[in-house]
């Protein structure tokens, strides 16, 4: 009876993991969710070492709400103001929808900017983590030319001059100004094809560039690992930046009995 | 340190981080990752209270333009032959928006719409290039406490400034109108009159100025007396329609969407502003 018992337990295991070993064999997927989440980081990290997950949560965000807005928005001049007048006013939740697609962006932007300074503040961004700073800069500009595409698509007054404006100022950049302009236009005036062009950019091309570039960005950081606050005093890896006749830390973060936390 | 011995020593650095972390730390699964849900449900409701916060206040049945607390719904639909607007950017572009009003037309416009911010995202991906020391501790680092302190203190005042710069309101220049015709010597002409009520109303304040009112952005040039360069209503119309067809690369909007009538009268007016008398 008990051999039987074991036996099916294991059995009934096994038919749960059928699936899951399945995926492994032919993918390796299941081991490198593993990896990915048991890998080890430094005991220290603290809060401000959210702020970048945060900001993948805020970009999510964008991405869900962005795919709602989409089934309803009508980007021609004619159809976008009064298909923005009724996402807000007569689709169920449209309101809610839209509204956190507006001010998404802004923390979006204010959680990138919180981040970069939180990985200048740590020094997170030498050696051997420079790559991961220029592709987050990268970032930090995709993310400010999504603000600027996105401004002019509700096609009010706000939205139309701005934009007017903002075409005009890349039409100043010497050489290549007027070229920007005429791109971003999609002719020598504001017209039906700059609506298009805008959303086009600001829903396929941008987004597209955007998620790969996190893709890299998360790569690098699951690679390199992230640092321990400078100011910890058992960061990993500080151990001898200067060798003892600098202050000496040696002797704070080499063998030093684990703390527990 | 000599390069190559930095480059030695650096390795070594890293090689002894992955060391501990494997020695001492701990797994992302549960540790990191609980902090990192509870952020992210933090910002999820931040970005939902503001959402409810921007409906709920809003006065109206919300097919009207009244702004709530956290502004207007939307604004009234686009309108390329509008006579009045006010060219304004999201807040996080303020900034930039704000030092372009330290340019002028055209030698250094340049400089502020394009240079500028080439230069800081040049600036921003040449940092860890620059500091190539290893040392991460701040109270070692005065030169980077230094410089983002005055980074954050800068773009803060230009938001701020930017925020409240303010806007040329149609309806007070307006009763202007006869005043500039006294002091200019056009009272007599009434289209130079009607061309004045509309670069009033139009906007054209929120980046030029005229006897003293309304504000320089862009660079944009005093009309004061812009008739005394006597450039002729065919040019001032042409200029109008399309700014940057005459005076190539400029970043005045165009304003062909007046019609033909109204900027006859506009153009009657530049031209009859030959300064004051
Ligand atoms: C968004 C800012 C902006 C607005 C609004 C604006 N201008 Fe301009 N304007 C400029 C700039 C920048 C220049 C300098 C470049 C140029 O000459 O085109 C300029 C130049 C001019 C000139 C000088 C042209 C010359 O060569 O002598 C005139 C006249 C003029 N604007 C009239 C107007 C009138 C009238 C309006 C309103 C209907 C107006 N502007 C609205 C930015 C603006
Ligand atoms: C879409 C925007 C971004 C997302 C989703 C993102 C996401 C992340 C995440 C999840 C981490 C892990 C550590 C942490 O959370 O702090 C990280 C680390 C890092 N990020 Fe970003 N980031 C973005 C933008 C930026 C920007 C604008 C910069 C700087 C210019 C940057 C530079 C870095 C660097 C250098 C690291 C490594 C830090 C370390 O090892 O301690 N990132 N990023």
């Amino acid at each position: 009876m008990a051999t039987r018992r074991v036996t099916r337990t294991e059995q009934l295991q096994q038919t749960i993991l059928y699936p899951v070993d399945w995926l492994e064999e032919r993918s390796g997927l299941v081991g490198g969710l593993k990896y990915f989440l048991f890998r080890k980081v430094p005991g220290d990290i603290n809060w401000f070492q959210t702020l970048g997950s945060a900001t993948l949560t805020a970009f999510i965000v964008q991405a869900l709400t962005g795919s709602i807005l989409a089934m309803y928005y009508k980007p021609d001049p004619n159809s976008a103001y009064p298909s923005i007048q009724h996402i807000t006013n007569d689709v169920w939740a449209g309101w809610l929808v839209r509204g956190m697609h507006r001010w998404g962006a802004s923390v979006f932007i204010i959680l990138m900017f919180m981040h970069m300074g939180r990985v200048f503040l740590f020094g997170a961004y030498k050696y051997p983590r420079e790559l991961n700073w220029v592709i987050g800069v990268l970032l930090l500009a995709m993310g400010l030319a999504e603000g600027f595409t996105g401004y002019l698509l509700p096609w009010d007054q706000t939205a139309y001059w701005a934009t007017v404006v903002g075409i005009n100022l890349n039409g100043t950049a010497p050489f290549l100004g007027p070229f920007i302009a005429q791109f971003l236009q999609g002719g020598t005036y504001i017209n039906a094809d700059t609506l298009a062009r805008f959303y086009a950019i600001h829903m396929l091309l941008i987004p597209g560039a955007i998620i790969a570039l996190i893709g890299l960005h998360l790569y690098l950081v699951v690679r390199l690992g992230v640092t321990s606050p400078p100011w910890s005093r058992e960061a990993a890896g500080t151990g001898s930046i200067i060798p003892s006749r600098n202050g000496g830390r040696r002797g704070l973060t080499r063998p030093r009995p684990r703390r527990s936390r | 340190m000599a390069t190559s011995e930095r480059i030695v020593e650096r390795r070594r650095v890293f090689q002894q981080y992955k060391e501990d972390v494997k020695e001492r730390g701990k797994p992302f699964y549960p540790f990191a990752m609980l902090h990192d849900t509870i952020m992210s449900l933090v910002v999820v409701a931040v970005i939902t209270g503001l959402a409810i916060v921007w409906k709920y206040s809003t006065p109206g049945d919300h097919h009207t333009v009244e702004p709530g607390w956290l502004g207007k719904l939307y604004d009234e639909p686009a309108d390329p032959g509008t006579i009045n607007f006010v060219p304004r950017p999201d807040w996080y572009f303020y900034f930039l928006f704000y030092l372009l009003r330290i340019f002028k037309w055209p030698p250094t416009v340049v400089i502020g719409t394009v240079g500028l911010p080439t230069v800081l995202l040049l600036i921003l991906i040449a940092i860890p290039f620059i500091d190539i020391r290893a040392e991460r501790r701040l109270s070692r680092r005065p030169v980077a406490i230094v410089a983002s302190i005055l980074v954050v203190i800068s773009m803060g005042v230009l938001t701020y400034k930017g925020a409240v710069a303010k806007e040329a309101l149609g309806t007070e220049l307006v009763a202007k109108v006869p005043t500039w015709a006294k002091k200019e010597g056009f009272a007599g002409n009434q289209q130079a009159i009607a061309g004045a009520k509309l670069f009033a109303v139009a906007g054209c304040l929120n980046c030029h100025t005229y006897l003293g009112e309304g504000g320089t952005n862009l660079g944009a040039p005093d009309l004061t007396a812009e008739g005394a360069k006597n450039k002729g209503i065919a040019f001032q119309i042409k200029h109008l329609q399309n700014p940057a067809s005459v005076n190539p690369g400029s970043p005045m909007p165009s304003f062909a969407g007046l019609g033909d009538a109204r900027l006859k009268s506009l153009a009657t007016f530049l031209e009859a502003s030959k300064g004051p008398k």
